[in-house]
């Protein structure tokens, strides 16, 4: 999720980005306003509060989580609620990703086989909660529409991972207002080109003093009627991070 | 005077040739019951060794659950279901399954979690005999696991290390808890080897949060007499709206090997009878080329080709009887002591006291199963053989010129 929180943070910046550097060049421009959301990424920290509601076709459940960054290599998630699952957390540094349980006061290393599991019972993957995705490295972006579509003016990148990328979607394709550079939708689709899943972005509204959609829904596409919701109750940026936060220490002392 | 008579008569009179034959259909015979019943006992052993390690007789489940197994397809109320079962004389243990992460240290593995019915399971299956160090499963001990022998290496521990497990509930929440080894196992099976993650029922279901329901109930029969096809439709019968299939339709692939190993026998029995036949119509040819004044002399006193070629028919049958009736009693007595002590493979290096065979675990001891079948069988082919070599001769007999024959020297 923290992977949500910087992108998020990244797209509301994209404005000034643009109005920064505006190569004639549409692949190169594309280009340009991803590597100013990465580079945008990097020496950020945030810390945010999060409600999740999941549901599917067996369950339905609501977790309150908490949730810092740094960079683009730290980060650290605790759930808050339900009480069976407090203070159940999953850390990121560097490579490493450790599931913490306080049942078991101990911490797991997640390995790679897992990272395409389920996040706590919803439709993110472990992947999607830690991986640092550094879109203009791994993918190669184009504007791929730009003017108005649906009553709005609006701008389309379509990104397609580079060869040598080890990168899990197909392509990407994202949709944003063409003046806030605010995303409104984003397509994900597996390696045979069928869409994946749809995350849409509404409820946009001024939080750590940005402008930012409050509410990111995803959808699995093989199971339209599943969903999980992210609503963002607070969010702060630049906030001064302890040393050692993002450590397995801290993590049991939590 | 009949045509046996004379050919008995026949058989008398050349005795160490006909011993010579006799004897070799015999030896080849009673060497084939021995082949046949030791592959019987080798096809048996391997699917009493797969039902009895894991899969049962047979399994049931809830309808979709083998297409997509998950903790949402189960069978409801399972332990009624295993009464009424048992009512009949089956066996029947309810199962749980579910996938997690299993961690020791920086080292961690996908597992199968398995919830074990510890009284049924083992009316079932014999998996709790297969402990290799430490025991297994308790009543008394919920949070003593006993995992695979390949999952204990991968994860670096041995009994009384904790492993730390984790899973999705089936309310989705975080399933996790720490656990203790209580027991490593031998070489199971494949899957139970490198995955394999055995907890009591009571605590599968309490910590995956599945009430009264198994992901599957193994089924073993009343006897080894019992007809799996009607077994199966009687467990059907019981379970209504259930899914209930036998091992054959559950591991297809074994039920081919079995039913192939048969048609292997046959080339065998070819093989080796050829030879024999090669034997019989040698001497059968001898006999007739030695009495060819003698069947002159019958055919100029009215004896038509077919007495004659009867008569050698009957010769042919005869031997290939008292054949068969010696390697009925050698074979079957080679069977049988191949049945009852076994042959003892460790010699051969199976090592420990389990052998594998295509990842499955086998006592080296290798019995024989002396069946019906295995002695009907070779001595069928063998008579069958003997009668097709015997042809030549009869013809070669049947045809002759009386004038020709009696001057034959």
């Amino acid at each position: 999720m923290m992977k949500f929180i910087r992108w998020i943070t990244a797209l509301t910046a994209l404005a000034a980005a643009v109005a920064m550097a505006q190569p004639a060049d549409p692949v190169a421009r594309a280009r340009a306003i991803l590597d100013e959301i990465d580079d945008l990424w990097r020496g950020e920290s945030s810390r945010a509060l999060v409600a999740m509601t999941v549901t599917t076709a067996h369950y339905t459940r609501r977790l309150l989580m908490e949730g810092w960054s740094q960079g683009k290599d730290n980060s650290l998630v605790v759930i808050r609620e339900p009480l069976k699952e407090r203070g159940v957390a999953t850390l990121k540094t560097g490579d490493s990703v450790y599931s913490y349980l306080p049942k078991t006061d101990r911490a797991i290393r997640l390995t790679a086989g897992m990272m395409m599991g389920s996040w706590m019972g919803s439709h993110f993957t472990n992947d999607d909660l830690v991986k640092e995705s550094r879109l203009s490295g791994d993918y190669d972006p184009v504007i791929s529409f730009e003017g108005e579509r649906g009553g709005r003016r609006i701008m389309e990148f379509t990104l397609m991972p580079r060869p040598e990328a080890a990168v899990v979607w197909g392509k990407i394709i994202i949709e944003a207002h063409a003046d806030t550079r605010l995303p409104i939708r984003s397509v994900y689709y597996d390696e045979d080109g069928k869409v994946a899943r749809t995350m849409t972005f509404t409820n946009i509204r001024s939080m750590g003093g940005r402008l930012m959609p409050g509410l990111m829904r995803v959808v699995p596409a093989d199971k339209p009627e599943e969903s999980t919701e992210l609503e963002y109750r607070e969010i702060e940026f630049d906030i001064p991070i302890a040393e050692g936060f993002f450590s397995l220490a801290n993590l049991k002392r939590r | 005077m009949n045509a046996f008579t004379m050919a008995l008569r026949n058989i008398l009179r050349q005795r160490a040739r006909s011993l010579v034959t006799i004897g070799a259909m015999a030896f080849a015979g009673a060497i084939m019951i021995l082949y046949v019943s030791l592959i019987e006992g080798f096809t048996d052993a391997m699917v009493r060794n797969m039902i009895s390690n894991s899969l049962g007789d047979m399994q049931i489940h809830a309808k979709g659950y083998l297409d997509d197994p998950d903790l949402y397809t189960l069978v409801p109320d399972p332990d009624s279901l295993a009464a009424r079962l048992e009512a009949k004389g089956y066996h029947a243990a309810p199962r749980w399954y579910g996938i997690g992460l299993a961690a020791s240290g920086e080292s961690s593995a996908a597992v199968t979690l398995r919830g074990v019915d510890l009284e049924r399971e083992r009316t079932v299956t014999r998996t709790h005999e297969h402990v290799a160090r430490g025991r297994w499963l308790d009543g008394g001990d919920l949070k003593g696991a006993v995992i695979g022998r390949r999952l204990a290496r991968t994860l670096n521990v041995d009994v009384g290390d904790e492993i730390v497990f984790l899973s999705q509930a089936a309310d989705g929440s975080l399933a996790n808890d720490l656990f203790i080894v209580r027991g490593v196992l031998k070489t199971v099976s494949e899957p139970v080897d490198r995955a394999g993650f055995f907890i009591p029922r009571e605590t599968f279901t309490e910590l995956m949060l599945v009430d009264d329901a198994a992901s599957e109930i193994a089924v073993a029969l009343p006897s080894r007499e019992t007809r799996l096809e009607a077994a199966t439709q009687e467990a059907a019968a019981l379970a209504p709206g259930l899914e209930v299939k036998s091992w054959r339709a559950l591991s297809p692939v074994m039920a081919k090997m079995v039913d192939t190993a048969g048609a292997g026998t046959y080339i065998m029995l070819l093989i080796v009878y050829s030879a024999i036949g090669m034997v019989v119509l040698n001497a059968m040819l001898m006999n007739v080329f030695e009495r060819i004044r003698e069947y002159g002399i019958m055919k100029a006193l009215g004896m038509g080709p077919w007495r004659v070629a009867g008569l050698v028919y009957a010769e042919a049958a005869l031997t290939a009887l008292i054949a068969c009736a010696v390697a009925a009693l050698g074979g079957g007595a080679l069977s049988w002591w191949a049945q009852t002590s076994g042959i003892d493979l460790s010699v051969f290096g199976a090592g420990e006291d389990f052998a594998t065979f295509g990842g499955m675990a086998f006592e080296p001891v290798w019995y024989a199963r002396l069946t019906p079948a295995a002695v009907v069988r070779p001595l069928a082919t063998l008579a069958a053989v003997v009668m097709i070599a015997a042809l030549y001769p009869c013809v070669k007999a049947a045809v002759i010129r009386p004038v020709e024959a009696i001057h034959h020297r």
